[in-house]
């Protein structure tokens, strides 16, 4: 029976080994509790190999037969795809509060410079020979016009601070795909060896997230272990151990996106991209452009009405035919509805051209007396009177143009709020079966502690038996 | 599945987060008074907001208009009373001069005075405001009326304006001013009108008025001419004569009862555009009161409703960080 006991004293080794060890492991799940994307790690024992021992097999201990972390591919896929989806409102809602800042609904907007441009015409008529008011009219005119400058500016600076926020995160993403590559290459080192690689795999699933935040980009892992990479309409992003990369084009104003895998280069649109990007590009090359043809149109429309009112009109100096606006310039007849090509930059570039206080058009008939006040009374009408498309007068047209941008912005923010909700309860799923509980680490602290106790005991115990063997003989 | 730290502490999170912004965008209310304060607040009140304060400040206008048309029409009517008790002086002095038995001496005194009414009326008819004359049409920087230099009483042609002793400068459009949507309101009198009994459609259909010859409308007449043919008659003394200097004394005060008709025509005429302005005014307050309700309604917000709901959040906010508090005070550490 010695060889017996030297094989227990064997097992209650290997015993305090794999306790320690295990203690080990809970002392590190204990150290990540806050570390973003860690898993749970445990150990997976198992019995060494029985050993025949005439009749009986007799075990000979037990050992760590891997470390694994807990995983769920379902909800960790699931979580994934919600991320796609709280990045792309997420890429919105900055722009979206600027636009809202632009297009604001306080006493100071477009709306009541429109309101007081029209307004300084009607106190005109009730004195059209004041050479003040004549100036104030002007001067209306310069506050409306050099408004609509800035807000067409402060739509330009919207999308530049969007291609600002791109190419900053570009550098971002380019080196999470570089990161993700060379992880699969570790961890295709490591697993071939048998072993899990289970710090690099939380990395690299953390790594998925982020890249399907920002681009939206889906992710699967290969049989070989490599996590494939792609953009939502399909062009890859990590091949195996290849990672791509995404470089801006900037050419004059104009910044495009570009992936460059190995010698070829696909230009991206929104189409293509997803999260963040999407939702950042979709506001630069579809909603923000819309508002712009919208402003440009007004300011076209605005210029063009008075321009002809005021070129039927004559001024105190009896000139006649003189355009009030830039821009278009005044016709005979009443102005055709402008087609795009001809109110393109109209709201950038408006400004008064009437320069002569004198020259304002107030009086309809020559020779011009000066207390003729009929055209002041029609061009101070426009405001009511003139439908742009029929349907709405200025304002109005201003109205739908701001309500475009709340209802995205409200429709954005509830999006928002729902999508990080969904986003919020997978990842306390996720924690739920992945994460670190310190209860749980406690009481595993306790049964390993335990078990180590009793392995020392039985050590001791096999100890003083072979003490007690060797007092037989003395 | 188990409940780790971390979803505890990110559910406490989520919603301190969530009612902080509630309470901030509450507090922002509280203190602006004002619902609406980004375009995603309330998408579809924007337009109805837009399109009230548009018709806010329309409103507001057209008080101010109608202001100055009140004023207008309060100095041209101190100037159609002036104009009245002119003509009641002149048949007076008409009156007398047929009764008594005057002079030739007494008779010039008389037709001096008519004289000097003359020139008064003149003075009236040039009167001005703010710097305009008042019964120049749209020449509101042209002397309305001037004297004919070459009158003589034996040319004088009832049916010809250019023989009449005095001319009018100014055109025959009275100003126009919007007083409500829509609506335009002739604020004045032109001289023509008033003064010589000629219609307005007539001289803007005419030339310059001291060159193209017209005539008074039927039942109007010219009040200048009234009076220097009462002058012309009362002076050589010509009771009843037609043909003779100024038509006679009688015919003159005939022409003098017209004349007070027409200014008393247009002066009740005036009268009667002043009421619809006043009226104007006090409809136009209330549409401004209606308004400003209606912005109100979409625009402000319930102060009582407001300050419930942030004490509501509040105590939410209470309730939620007593949680926060609390969930560190138990943990299995305690125990082992």
């Amino acid at each position: 029976m010695g060889g017996g006991l030297s094989s227990a004293l064997n097992a209650a080794k290997t015993s305090l080994e794999v306790n320690q060890k295990s203690i080990e492991i809970v002392g590190n799940n204990i150290s990540n509790v806050n570390t973003e994307g860690y898993s749970r790690q445990s150990a997976e024992l198992s019995t060494y190999p029985a050993v025949n021992f005439g009749d009986f097999f007799i075990g000979q201990g037990v050992k760590v037969a891997n470390v694994k972390r807990d995983h769920d591919v379902f909800v960790t896929n699931q979580l994934r795809d919600k991320v796609v989806e709280y990045g792309l409102f997420d890429g919105q809602t900055r722009s979206l509060s600027e636009l809202e800042r632009v297009f604001n609904i306080t006493e100071e907007n477009i709306a009541t410079d429109v309101d007081r441009f029209f307004d300084s015409w009607q106190e005109l008529s009730a004195s059209p020979s004041d050479l003040v008011l004549r100036d104030i009219v002007i001067q209306r005119g310069e506050l409306l016009s050099t408004n609509f400058n800035n807000t067409a500016n402060d739509l330009l600076t919207v999308q530049e601070n969007i291609n600002d926020s791109i190419v900053s995160k570009l550098e971002e993403v380019n080196s999470q795909i570089e990161e993700i590559a060379s992880l699969n290459q570790s961890i295709f080192n490591i697993e071939i060896r048998g072993q899990m690689a289970n710090s690099a795999r939380d990395k690299r699933d953390m790594l998925a997230n982020d890249l399907a935040s920002s681009l939206g980009a889906e992710s699967y892992e290969n049989l070989d272990g490599m996590l494939s990479v792609n953009l939502p309409g399909g062009l890859p992003l990590v091949q195996g151990i290849q990672p791509m990369s995404i470089e801006a084009n900037t050419s004059g104003a104009s910044l495009n996106l570009e992936l460059h895998a190995g010698s070829v280069v696909r230009p991206l649109n929104e189409n293509l991209l997803g999260g963040e990007f999407a939702g950042l590009i979709d506001m630069r090359d579809n909603f923000i452009p819309a508002l712009q043809e919208d402003l440009d149109r007004l300011a076209y429309e605005i210029s063009s009405q008075v321009n002809f009112h005021h070129a039927s009109g004559y001024g105190l100096d009896g000139s006649t035919g003189l355009s009030f606006f830039s821009g278009p310039t005044a016709v005979s007849t009443t102005p055709p509805a402008p087609v795009p090509a001809d109110y393109a930059n109209a709201a950038r570039s408006m400004s008064v051209v009437l320069a002569d206080s004198n020259q304002v058009a107030a009086a309809t008939a020559t020779p011009v007396a000066p207390g003729d006040n009929r055209n002041a009374l029609t061009i101070s009408n426009i405001g009511e009177t003139y439908l742009v498309d029929g349907i709405d007068d200025f304002n109005s047209y201003y109205g739908k143009m701001t309500s475009r941008v709340g209802i995205r912005a409200n429709q954005n923010q509830l999006n928002l709020e729902g999508s990080q909700d969904a986003v919020n309860q997978l990842e306390n799923l996720r924690d739920g079966l992945t994460g670190v509980s310190l209860e749980e680490e406690m009481i595993d602290l306790i049964v390993y502690q335990r078990g180590f106790e009793s392995s020392a005991k039985f050590l001791s115990t096999v100890d003083e038996m072979m003490q007690t063997l060797l007092t037989v003989k003395r | 599945m188990k409940v780790t730290e971390n979803t505890t502490y990110r559910m406490l999170q989520t919603n301190l987060d969530r009612i902080t912004n509630r309470l901030e965008d509450l507090r922002i209310q509280g203190s602006t008074g004002i619902k609406l304060n980004n375009p995603s607040d309330d998408p579809a009140s924007i337009r109805p907001v837009l399109t009230t304060r548009t018709q806010l400040r329309t409103t507001e206008r057209y008080l101010e208009t109608m202001g100055v048309s009140l004023d207008k029409m309060q100095a041209t009517d101190g100037h159609l009373e002036h104009v009245e008790n002119i003509l009641q002086r002149a048949k007076e002095i008409g009156i007398n001069a047929i009764n008594e038995a005057n002079n030739v001496q007494d008779l010039g005194v008389l037709a001096d005075e008519v004289s000097f009414l003359k020139e008064e009326l003149l003075d009236s008819a040039n009167g001005m405001v703010d710097g305009k004359f008042i019964f120049a049409g749209y020449q509101e920087n042209t002397v309305p009326f001037v004297e004919n230099t070459a009158y003589s009483d034996a040319a004088y042609d009832p049916a010809d304006s250019t023989t009449w002793p005095i001319f009018y400068q100014g055109d025959g459009h009275p100003t126009q001013l919007e007083i409500t949507p829509g609506e335009y309101m002739e604020v004045n009198l032109t001289g023509n009108e008033l003064f010589m009994g000629i219609n307005n459609t007539a001289v803007q259909a005419g030339g310059p008025t001291d060159v193209t010859a017209y005539s008074s409308d039927p039942g109007g007449t010219d009040v200048f001419s009234a009076l220097q043919r009462l002058e012309d008659a009362i002076r050589s003394g010509n009771v009843n004569d037609p043909a003779l200097a100024g038509g006679g004394i009688e015919q003159g005060l005939d022409n003098i009862d017209i004349a007070a008709d027409q200014n008393r025509r247009l002066r009740s005429q005036l009268g009667n555009r002043a009421r619809r302005v006043e009226s104007a005014m006090t409809n136009q307050e209330n549409v401004s009161n209606d308004l400003e309700q209606i912005l109100s309604r979409y625009q402000d917000a319930d102060a009582i409703e407001t300050f419930n709901e942030i004490i509501k959040q509040e105590t939410a906010f209470q309730a939620a960080l007593n949680i926060t508090a609390k969930v560190s005070d138990i943990s299995i550490l305690n125990y082992l």
